[in-house]
């Protein structure tokens, strides 16, 4: 015993344990977010309960804990209705409870708006649609669906129209102001012009704006009615519905369905209710759009840095000081390039911009605002340590042999550069430039100040002339999660969606650094020789 | 092959060659850019102010400097007027000085016939004090505007507005006209043989919509303790001022109709010099006193110790002394600056931050002066009959580097303190700019954060580097990198959302945990060996034991976690939080700074690991290998031969994992209350540089005092880091020569 710890065994198992805290703090963290966010979508029971006062509750057991003042145990429950409860969650205790049962025919409806109900349905006013009147109401509810989807899906395209017209008319205005601003007199005649056409545009938006209200009142009128567990009724229009589920009389198959119905939304479709339900869509696009444009700016400017560094310099001041801004382009806190690009991208050249090429629409800014360009110039600059030190490495693996083999046949040093390291680099650049994503994809602090907004009403990218926006401010999943996470009225509300979001991040995150870490490790692997 | 090609080549090697380099140099550039373009913004900060003559003009003949009773400009410096005691104002052009309009003011009140005096009461309004003792309003309208092809055009009109107006009362000195929000109006007059005189006029509308007018007169009967030679009133008609001869200050509640009560009376000149000027500063909270000496100084009342709820007035600011006696104050409407007159100049200087702003020299003894609307150009008539009007440019007179770094005795505190509002609800608020708290914040935030990383990352390095089996190694470094590119955004809210209403449960098993896991791990070494004989565990070989300290530690926050339940049913009352309060006096605030240490230090332990890792496993094996052969145990070789060898690289891992902790913003940001308190106790949340940045500049105007002043935060975060960086660099270079492999 008394060897053991003079030879200090304990203390390496001291270590081990310092390693273990790690770890278990690593694991516990991709554990929270992933119990907590892919349960979410799981179409969980409907419990009625009874209680001693007589009322009934119907809901979603979302936790179980000890009552802190009076030490019973309770559970939190999801009644859902906003509109007609006020809140979303409420607390029972368990010795209230006189009875729980799973009553078959409970329904949860997903709404456009006042986020869930939870109740049952009654019968649905189905005027004008073709569907016997003798059919069960539930089955009158899921075919009146179907044909109000697709009354919905005409309006939608006259909606697609509406905003084509909508962005000429824009696009118009500005072409208006553009010649207004250079003399109203010699461009007379091109205003004139233009001005009819806009006219026309607008004119033809009107029509189009009457034909839509006229159809979407039409829609409206086609409702159902419902009982929620106290007995109220509801009336709820089938165009609120987005989805409908009587989750206690689904087998696990269509649970399953449900699930990757819910998945695919997530993935595909628009926030609604303040992003705290619906899709994701226009953040990953945003995101990736923004990740995108940051290593055009970054991958070139990175690698050219490291081959200075690695091939070019000399070891002299100049390259020790190309590696001291390195490092502090890597230690300089991420929200000091954000104040960065606001003073110099955003209102320095942004600014200039303006008052150079669209003077006409001022004070309305065009790029002197925050905007996906100068977002990706902002993380650029942040993530190009990054490329550079990976680049670096990976010309550092190379043996020298390779290099003087191909400098004795008569290359020159460029030659060389491009046709035989460049190649052989190619999986450390990738390295850094996997991995410079990965850091753009999860960095907000700088996004909050140049550029993401909570919701944007458009996408940096779309099929209106010239296509990619440059100026178009966008959303970011991080910055999603902030905001929903901390600046949403209902923040309880909307835990299980920012769980979500976490965890769609973090996957990203995580398979871009792997693959980057993996890609790396071979990269190393090909050349070390080990003399020990 | 041919001559061309190999030309060809050669001039695209020399010009890529030359694109590299500047590739290279650029990365110097970008960082010296930043430093410069953010400085750029933060700079003009403290530019001084200045100010430049727009105009000198000389009075008409027909009027002498004497007979003008009050002055003004406006924004453009391109007009000024005159008021004579005739009760007319004479408007000039500043481009030739002719007289563009003579107007005199509309409804003279009954029975006067000369003009007594002018008070300006903001908002271009002047009260008028006629011979007779009546009092009227008028509202000076003067305005310019340039039009495209350069023609400037200069406005003006004088209105009477019917809302302050008083019959005549006998022969006054002085008088001040207050309107009291919903209770009428209030005049206070100064009488010859220094008495003073309240009137207390009220509206009343009866149901039936009949007005009854009804006035109310007192005089001041407190002996006054010397001769009155100055006296103010607040803008709501609340408090009344006055200096004496001797060096008296003394300030009366007239806020209740038909009393004054005398709240304070106080010696304000230290060797009796004379009250010569008193005005309110923008904000009524302060008072600028001006004696005979020209001593500057402003005060306002402030609840002492062991006066309970009175406040007593208090000498709060020292300004600078002008040369002569300070003859007149004329408070900016704009902010807090004090613009003082003394007999041949102007002396500007801001109440908060006791900068001197400006002097403004003339020539000869000024009579009257005055400030545009928005304060910023100003005009003074001397005796010669000359008016000049300055043209004003004071950027941030309230930021000065006592401002940003040293305590400030703010309006309404009880003492100077550090203190950061940026903003509230009203205009005339005073900004608390104080960088101090924040500094705190983020060495608090850091420190907590490091206390906590440090060791489980250099311990859990060493561990990795030196005792792990190099097939797992292969396996866990890689887990750890993932660690490092986890998003902050991810661990704010999860220390936010998750972690600090889970702590908030149970406070008590964070402290437990900390002293059982070690105790478990002591008495597991004590048994280490019986255990690994006749137990699964023997299947863990050399290398591999932290596997086994891994259900250890779970198990550790587990019984800690059983542990405080019981502990604070019966040592704290069931609720430690309370006992917390009611015992210890700490507030408990739920996002704290053990939510932060945990938080941040989770941020930085991959950062440190990675690099002290490196730093450690490049010690040359054959150092190790000699140490082993030498007989040396596994633990004293790392801990004797490895650590020291390798102390420099993993001084810079904690440096370059300090550097990252200062600036973290999301984790701070998300996992703190944000309120920019100075505490050092866990239990409180705080506010970081980093943070406060991302949470004020979305709403700081453009160039306004507040966005510079964010600027120079992200400067300091800036030029902080970049010293430990650099320094951790110079370390690391150093370690790499002396150890040759990179």
């Amino acid at each position: 015993m008394k060897k053991f710890w003079k030879t200090g065994e304990p203390y390496v198992l001291a270590t081990g344990a310092a390693l273990a805290i790690v770890l278990v703090m690593t694991l516990s963290l991709v554990g929270v977010v992933v119990s907590n966010g892919l349960g979410y979508f799981w179409p969980k029971q409907l419990v009625r309960f009874e209680l001693k006062d007589g009322s009934a509750a119907l809901g979603q057991i979302m936790q179980h804990e000890k009552n802190p003042i009076s030490g019973e145990r309770r559970l939190q429950l999801k009644i859902a209705n906003r509109d007609v409860f006020g809140q979303d969650f409420r607390w029972i205790d368990e010795k209230d409870i006189t009875k729980r049962s799973l009553p078959a025919d409970a329904m949860l409806l997903e709404r456009r708006e006042h986020g869930n109900y939870f109740g049952f349905l009654k019968s649905v006013t189905a005027e004008g649609l073709d569907i016997p009147a003798a059919a069960a109401p539930l089955e009158t509810l899921e075919r009146a669906l179907k044909l109000v989807a697709e009354k919905n899906e005409a309006s939608r395209k006259i909606k697609g129209q509406m905003s084509d017209l909508n962005n000429r008319a824009e696009r118009l205005r500005l072409k208006l102001l553009k010649l207004e601003y250079n003399g109203k007199e010699q461009n007379s005649a091109a205003i004139a012009e233009l001005t009819t056409e806009r006219d026309k545009a607008m004119t033809e938006f009107n029509a189009l704006n009457e034909q839509s209200s006229a159809s979407l009142a039409e829609i409206t009128r086609i409702s159902a009615s419902f009982e929620d567990v106290s007995g109220g009724s509801k009336e709820i229009a089938l165009i609120e519905i987005v989805a409908h589920q009587r989750p206690n009389s689904m087998s696990f198959i269509a649970k399953c369905g449900a699930y990757l119905e819910r998945v695919r939304e997530l993935l595909l479709d628009d926030p609604r209710e303040s992003n705290t339900e619906g899709g994701l869509f226009p953040a990953i696009f945003g995101t990736v759009m923004m990740v995108l444009l940051m290593s055009v700016f970054s991958l070139p400017f990175g690698v050219v840095a490291a081959i200075y560094l690695r091939e070019y310099a000399r070891d002299g001041l100049l390259t020790r000081a190309v590696r001291i801004a390195v490092n502090n382009l890597a230690g300089v806190p991420s929200i000091v390039y954000g104040v960065f690009g606001l003073g110099f991208f955003v209102y320095g050249i942004g600014g200039s911009l303006d008052s150079l090429f669209f003077p006409e629409r001022l004070p309305t800014p065009t790029f002197g605002t925050g905007g996906i360009l100068w977002s990706s110039l902002t993380l650029a600059l942040l993530t190009v340590p990054v490329v550079i030190v990976a680049t670096e490495e990976s010309l550092a693996s190379i043996p020298r042999g390779i290099r003087e083999g191909s400098l004795a046949l008569g290359a020159t040093k460029f030659q060389t550069l491009t046709k035989i390291l460049l190649p052989m680099a190619t999986p450390g650049i990738m390295t850094g430039l996997i991995l410079s994503m990965a850091r753009a994809a999860g960095e907000v602090a700088p996004l909050m100040i140049v550029g993401v907004v909570k919701l944007a009403p458009t996408l940096p990218f779309d099929g209106n002339f010239p296509f990619f926006h440059m100026d178009r401010k966008f959303m970011h999943l991080g910055f999603h999660i902030y905001d929903v996470g901390f600046q949403s009225p209902n923040v309880e509300a909307a835990k299980p969606m920012v769980y979500v979001t976490t965890m769609l991040l973090l996957a990203i995150v995580i398979v871009a650094s792997s693959t980057a870490i993996y890609l790396r490790n071979r990269m190393r692997k090909r050349y070390t020789t080990s003399t020990f | 092959m041919k001559k061309n090609f190999t030309d060809k080549s050669r001039r695209n090697d020399r010009l890529a060659e030359l694109l590299i380099r500047i590739g290279g140099v650029l990365v110097i550039i970008s960082v010296v850019w930043i430093l410069v373009m953010i400085s750029r913004v933060a700079l003009p900060l403290f530019y001084p102010a200045s100010a430049r003559v727009a105009a000198t003009l000389k009075l008409p003949p027909t009027l002498a400097s004497a007979r003008v009773l009050a002055v003004g400009t406006e924004e453009n410096q391109q007009g000024a007027f005159l008021l004579d005691e005739t009760g007319t104002f004479h408007f000039l052009k500043a481009a030739d000085g002719s007289t563009s309009a003579s107007i005199k003011a509309p409804n003279v009140p009954a029975g006067a016939a000369r003009l007594l005096s002018a008070e300006y009461i903001g908002k271009s309004d002047y009260n008028l004090l006629w011979d007779n003792g009546a009092v009227s309003l008028v509202t000076v309208a003067l305005d310019s505007a340039k039009s495209p092809d350069g023609t400037v055009t200069v406005n003006h009109d004088v209105t009477a507005r019917d809302e302050l107006a008083f019959a005549a009362a006998g022969t006054v000195v002085q008088s001040f006209a207050r309107q009291i929000e919903g209770q009428g109006s209030v005049r206070i007059d100064r009488l010859v043989g220094d008495r003073i005189r309240l009137t207390r006029q009220l509206l009343e509308t009866d149901l039936f919509g009949n007005e009854k007018r009804s006035s109310e007169t007192v005089e001041i009967s407190d002996p006054l303790p010397g001769r009155l030679s100055a006296i103010a009133v607040d803008s709501k008609g609340h408090y009344l001022y006055a200096g004496t001869g001797n060096g008296m200050l003394q300030r009366w509640d007239i806020s209740e109709a038909g009393q004054a009560r005398l709240l304070d009376n106080i010696q304000a000149s230290a060797d009796r010099q004379a009250i010569t000027s008193l005005a309110m500063v923008l904000g009524d909270v302060s008072i600028a006193v001006g004696d005979a000496k020209g001593r500057l100084t402003t005060w306002f009342p402030v609840k002492l110790a062991g006066s309970g709820e009175d406040r007593r007035l208090t000498r709060i600011h020292t300004l600078r002394p002008t040369s002569g006696q300070a003859t007149a104050i004329l408070p900016s409407p704009r902010d807090k600056t004090l613009f003082t007159m003394d007999n041949g100049a102007i002396h500007a200087d801001h109440m908060t931050s006791e900068r001197k702003l400006l002097t403004i020299e003339l020539g000869s003894p000024l009579l009257k002066a005055a400030l545009s609307p928005k304060g910023n150009s100003l005009c003074a008539l001397d005796e010669a009959g000359t008016l000049r009007i300055w043209k004003l440019a004071i950027p941030h007179p309230e930021i000065s580097f006592g401002t940003l770094f040293g305590k400030v005795w703010y309006e309404g505190y009880d003492k100077p303190e550090f203190a950061w509002q940026s903003s509230a609800a009203n205009d005339d608020f005073e900004p608390k700019l104080s960088l101090i708290p924040l500094m705190f914040g983020t060495v608090k935030a850091t420190l907590f954060a490091m206390l906590f990383a440090v060791p489980l990352a250099i311990l859990a390095a060493l561990y990795t580097s030196q005792f792990m089996s190099p097939r797992l190694k292969g396996r866990i470094k890689p887990l750890v990198e993932i660690m490092a590119a986890i998003p902050s955004v991810v661990i704010g809210f999860l220390a936010g959302l998750w972690l600090a209403p889970l702590i908030d449960k149970s406070i008590l098993t964070v402290f437990f945990s900390i002293v059982l896991v070690p105790l478990l791990l002591l008495v597991t070494i004590f048994f280490w060996k019986r255990i690994r004989i006749n137990s699964p565990l023997q299947r863990l070989t050399r290398g591999q034991e932290f596997v086994a300290m891994i259900p250890l530690v779970v198990l550790g926050c587990y019984l800690a976690f059983l542990l405080s339940g019981v502990a604070e049913l019966h040592l704290f009352g069931g609720d430690f939080k309370q006992w917390l309060y009611s015992a210890l006096g700490v507030r408990y605030d739920q996002r704290n700074s053990i939510i932060i240490a945990i938080a941040l230090g989770f941020a930085v332990i991959p950062i440190i690991f990675t690099i002290a890792e490196d730093a450690i496993s490049n010690v040359p094996r054959n150092l190790t290998a000699a140490s082993l052969a030498l007989g040396a145990s596994r633990w004293q070789t790392a801990w004797r031969v490895v650590l020291p060898s390798a102390l420099p690289g993993v001084f810079s891992a904690v440096m370059i994992g300090f550097g990252r902790a200062i600036g973290e913003t999301m984790i701070v940001l998300m996992a703190t209350g944000n309120t920019p308190i100075m505490s050092w106790s866990l239990f409180n949340g705080l506010r970081s540089l980093s943070a406060n940045i991302a949470v004020e500049i979305p709403e700081a105007p453009v160039f306004s005092s507040l966005y510079r002043v964010l600027f120079l935060s992200a400067v300091l975060l800036f030029i902080f880091t970049f010293i430990i960086n650099t320094a951790a660099e110079a370390l690391r270079q150093r370690f790499r020569k002396k150890y040759g492999r990179y």
